[in-house]
């Protein structure tokens, strides 16, 4: 109450600033008159009498000023006063502001971009209700110490069983081959089980999620589409409509809202999983599904965790042949979703904070330079009475509106410059659609543009606010301070310091980047390019058509000119997608398939080996003549044949995978790299091929979603699409070619984890360095400018030009050299700590002698050219005109 | 030294601005006077603290002004204790009362 009525008053008497003035005069002199008629009439004279009231209280300004300062709002006129002068100031100079808003938005903006994408990806919750209940359910496989995904006959038990959770769910990647209505088109896709929306907590834009009537074999055909789907393809008319996918003709029941994604790939159609095919609702060997979970309200992630390893025990102890040695692990939905990026993210935070400080000491110099030459008017407004704390409010009030201007600038750059970076690397960053300059961002903007105002003001204000009248007054006719710019030297060093760490992170992300490219695939990555084919339905009847409409279709894509070589596989090398089998050699089968190693099994024709360049080290490949009537044959890859066959030939022997068995060994390939370059799993590392042609009939007619045909050939892509398109719709018309990429796109793409953070870090070392010689040059031209004098004595002396742009240089050089050694020693041990827990760097060290060598001399080579500038200044000087100055 | 005016104890001055004007509405002269009397001496105010006092009395809603002529009829601005001033004074006489009692017993045990 009592606030808000000092509130109230102290407005009225902003805005009626003179009668209260006029109020106060009065009644302060009636109480002096009153005071001094006393004394008169104790028989003082008048002016006796004002006198010695004046001593005895105070005289009428000093206590019309004390009581003025009392109140608060005479606080905020103050600081409007200052501001108003601040404005003048700057208005005075504009190339300093200039270079001081530019650089302060640089620094500013670089932090509010990655403080909006670390909003966005790692702080923001996820768009669902109550998501820190939500978690992924893993199968924990010991003997391999990796979570995979579960089988559905796995999460079928689950959701029998589990006590734990407020609902549970499963979904699973899948693609379909849309042929009607419209022209065909292969969707990407999810099967999920009945309650999957409602486990989220998201409602659907139309229409209702699958029943759990639906979500089993046999129910309904239906699906859900995803909103862009509707919208465009079904002209926002979906409901009830039905829809052809992979020959089989569905009703839309659901249309999901604008934005809706879950994992970071797009899905257009949602089907129960509950209807999914046979083999794979059966079989407990495929673990396609991954399973998600809201906890009871009150249970802990350990408590569920608990319970789902006792539920996984038992089910274990159902099928010891299958399960036996997998446990359950949980892990937040968000974790899951960010986590590998969080990492890179806060180093990025990191990095970038470095720049802002550059940038910080750079505005600091300046502005040491500017209150160096000011000296003299503080040194007036102190003569005058102004307090020390009053000159330093003055100072900060300046640094705080230029750092609170350059970041109204920074936000403007952060916002254009996220949209060009956000384009870039969507696809890779996980969540990269929520962010956004909102709020939260904006609030940090004006944070950090405040507390770098009171950072880079703080120094050069307290230290022009220690000002020795004497001195000062004195020298103030020449308008320079003595003495050596200690403090700017010191700043210098520190930018330098800075710019070596960020040179040198950039520098080895760099490095590994260049030995990823070098690195050994295993094949000839060059002239590759690979698709994928949705199958007429007509063809996928049973196995038979299958594997004549895959001859054909090859058969007719060889002929195409410029193709040199083409073949099918259900695995690209260098993809992300994984077939991983549990296998065994000869008759060792394991107790539990579940403890079985794996192998990365591509299903291949015989052509692909030729097609990819791999190496044939022994036997021979698959050939035209293994077919599903002749004998079961496989080939192994180096690394399968060094673990488990170290002594013996392989050929001749049998591998067996967990769903057939007694493959003979008949070749030895070359190992090739699969998934992210330079790291090894357990479930890539052995490998082995077996022939399209001899897969069983089963699995024959679901194989077409996960076949990629290569082709090798010298021509673009770009020329070649049509023909191969024009080739295989002329088969069947109704085959859509999608996934189209070249080999080459596919290793730069398993390198976006280095190269995302490798291009931002090299951006902000660039920056930084922008940042570091604009500081060299500015501290090295201010102190040209302050030995002037110095210089034409050394010149009259006899000193040669040469000698004077040596001692300019090298003044330069040597600061440079201390930054360099302060960061070369910060570099060393901040690279140390990121290599050691970031999987960042590939086939460098941490102290990669080359990468230090090349930041040093880049390093050097800028503070000289920064110097260079202001050494021939100093040669040019006339001694004549110098010495005239005194 | 003991005879020398001294400043008012800190934070007293404001319930002694209030006890003065619980008797009658006073100017600001008259207030200074009245206290240097009733102190005997003690103290000495000088305008500064008396008058910022008065500013945040009043925004305080504990006393209210108005101008009018004094007995030498000379205009004044005069200050009125509300009710919401009088309660204070109330509650903080009271206050005062059981400090200066602790004090005391305080200063007599030693």
């Amino acid at each position: 109450m009592s606030l808000l009525r000092s509130m109230a008053v102290g407005l009225r008497s902003l805005f009626r600033k003179e009668r209260i003035s006029q109020e106060l005069d009065e009644e302060l002199n009636g109480f002096l008159e009153m005071a001094a008629e006393e004394k008169i009439k104790q028989g003082m004279s008048r002016n006796e009498a004002l006198r010695s009231v004046r001593l005895e209280r105070g005289s009428l300004e000093v206590t019309k000023e004390v009581v003025r300062a009392a109140s608060w709002e005479s606080f905020v006129e103050r600081c409007w006063q200052d501001l108003r002068f601040a404005v003048r100031l700057l208005r005075k100079d504009p190339g300093f502001v200039a270079v001081a808003l530019l650089t302060l938005a640089l620094g500013i903006g670089a932090n509010t971009a990655i403080f909006s994408v670390v909003q966005g990806v790692v702080l923001s919750p996820l768009p669902y209700r109550e998501p820190d209940r939500l978690v992924m359910v893993w199968l924990n496989n010991h003997s391999l110490k990796s979570i995979t995904q579960l089988s559905y006959a796995d999460f079928v038990d689950w959701q029998r069983s589990s006590r734990s959770f407020e609902k549970i769910a499963a979904y699973a990647w899948r693609g379909f081959d849309l042929s009607s209505p419209g022209t065909p088109e292969h969707l990407p896709g999810r099967e999920i089980s009945a309650n999957f929306f409602a486990m989220l907590g998201v409602e659907l834009a139309q229409g209702r999620e699958f029943s759990s009537e639906e979500d089993r074999n046999g129910g309904a055909p239906v699906v859900i589409i995803s909103n862009s789907l509707w919208r465009d393809r079904f002209g926002r008319t979906a409901m009830g409509k039905s829809i052809v996918l992979d020959g089989v003709e569905a009703t839309i029941i659901g249309v999901l809202p604008p934005g809706f994604r879950f994992d970071t790939d797009d899905a257009d159609i949602y089907t129960p999983i509950g209807q999914r095919r046979l083999v794979e609702q059966n079989d407990r060997t495929v673990h396609n599904v991954v399973c998600v979970a809201r906890l009871k309200a009150g249970v802990s992630l350990g408590q569920a965790e608990a319970e789902m390893n006792t539920v996984q025990e038992t089910i274990d102890r159902l099928h010891p042949d299958m399960e036996e040695g997998l446990g359950a692990k949980l892990t937040p939905v968000k974790e899951q979703l960010v986590g590998d990026v969080r990492g890179t993210l806060l180093l990025l935070l990191g990095a970038v904070g470095v720049v802002l400080l550059i940038a910080c000491a750079n505005v600091a110099n300046l502005l040491l330079v500017r209150t160096a030459a000011r000296t003299r008017e503080f040194s007036i407004r102190s003569a005058l009475g102004a307090g020390r704390g009053r000159i330093v409010w003055q100072l900060l009030t300046e640094s705080v509106l230029l750092s609170v201007l350059g970041g109204g600038l920074g936000v403007v750059a952060a916002k254009w410059g996220l949209n060009a970076a956000m384009a870039a690397v969507a696809s890779t960053l996980p969540r990269s659609e929520n962010v956004r300059v909102n709020v939260s961002v904006l609030l940090f903007a004006f944070g950090i543009s405040i507390a770098v105002g009171i950072l880079f003001g703080l120094a050069p204000a307290l230290k022009s606010s220690r000002v020795d009248l004497q001195t000062s007054l004195k020298e103030g006719a020449r308008g320079s301070t003595t003495g050596h710019p200690r403090a700017q030297s010191s700043l210098m060093v520190i930018q330098i310091a800075l710019t070596v760490v960020l040179l040198a992170g950039a520098g080895l992300l760099f490095r590994t980047i260049q030995q990823l490219w070098k690195a050994d695939l295993g094949f000839d990555a060059h002239n590759i390019i690979t698709f994928q084919v949705g199958l007429s339905p007509s063809a996928t009847g049973n196995g038979a058509c299958v594997r004549t409409a895959f001859q054909q279709m090859i058969e007719r894509i060889r002929q195409i000119p410029g193709v040199q070589s083409a073949d099918l596989s259900t695995l690209v090398p260098m993809s992300h997608q994984i077939n991983a089998l549990p296998f065994w050699v000869d008759s060792h089968r394991p107790a539990s398939v579940a403890e079985a190693p794996r192998t990365l099994a591509f299903i291949t024709g015989p052509d692909f080996q030729r097609v990819m360049g791999i190496p044939l080290v022994r036997g021979r490949f698959l050939s035209e003549q293994d077919t599903i009537n002749a004998p079961l044959v496989a080939v192994i890859d180096t690394e399968l044949a060094r673990t488990y066959f170290p002594d013996t030939d392989p050929i001749g022997h049998t591998i067996s995978f967990a769903q057939v068995s007694g493959y003979r060994i008949i070749g030895v390939v070359g190992h090739v790299q699969h998934g992210e370059l330079g790291f090894s799993s357990p479930f890539t590392d052995a490998q082995s091929y077996v022939s399209i042609y001899q897969i069983m009939d089963r699995w024959m007619t679901t194989i077409d979603t996960w076949t990629w045909v290569a082709v090798r050939t010298p021509l673009e892509a770009s020329t070649i699409l049509p023909e191969i398109r024009k080739a295989v719709y002329g088969a069947a018309s109704d085959q859509p070619i999608y996934n189209v990429h070249t080999i080459k796109q596919i290793v730069s793409e398993s390198m976006s984890s280095q190269r995302f953070p490798m291009i931002m870090l090299g951006t902000f070392a660039g920056l930084a360095l922008l940042l570091a010689s604009i500081g060299i040059y500015g501290v090295i031209s201010y102190s040209v400018s302050q030995r002037v004098h110095e210089i034409g004595i050394r010149m009259a002396l006899g000193a040669d030009k040469r000698d004077v742009f040596r001692m300019v240089v090298g003044q330069g050089l040597a600061l440079a050299l201390a930054g360099l050694a302060i960061g070369v020693v910060g570099a060393l041990i901040l690279t140390r700590l990121l290599s050691s827990f970031s999987l960042l760097l590939y086939g460098v060290g941490a102290s990669d002698p080359l990468t230090f060598t090349t930041v040093s001399v880049m390093l050097s080579l800028v503070a000289a050219l920064a110097c260079y500038i202001p050494a021939r200044r100093a040669m040019r000087v006339d001694p004549i005109v110098a010495l005239r100055y005194e | 030294m003991a005879d020398k005016p001294s400043d008012v104890v800190q934070g007293t001055l404001d319930m002694l601005i209030l006890k003065t004007l619980a008797l009658e509405p006073m100017h600001g002269y008259g207030i200074a006077v009245r206290l240097e009397q009733m102190s005997k001496g003690v103290f000495r105010l000088n305008a500064g603290s008396l008058f910022v006092a008065f500013q945040r009395l009043q925004r305080d809603g504990l006393i209210k002004s108005e101008w009018k002529a004094t007995e030498n009829s000379r205009r004044a601005k005069y200050y009125v204790l509300t009710d919401q001033g009088r309660k204070r004074l109330n509650s903080e006489t009271r206050e005062w009362g059981r400090q200066v009692a602790a004090i005391a017993r305080i200063l007599e045990a030693s």
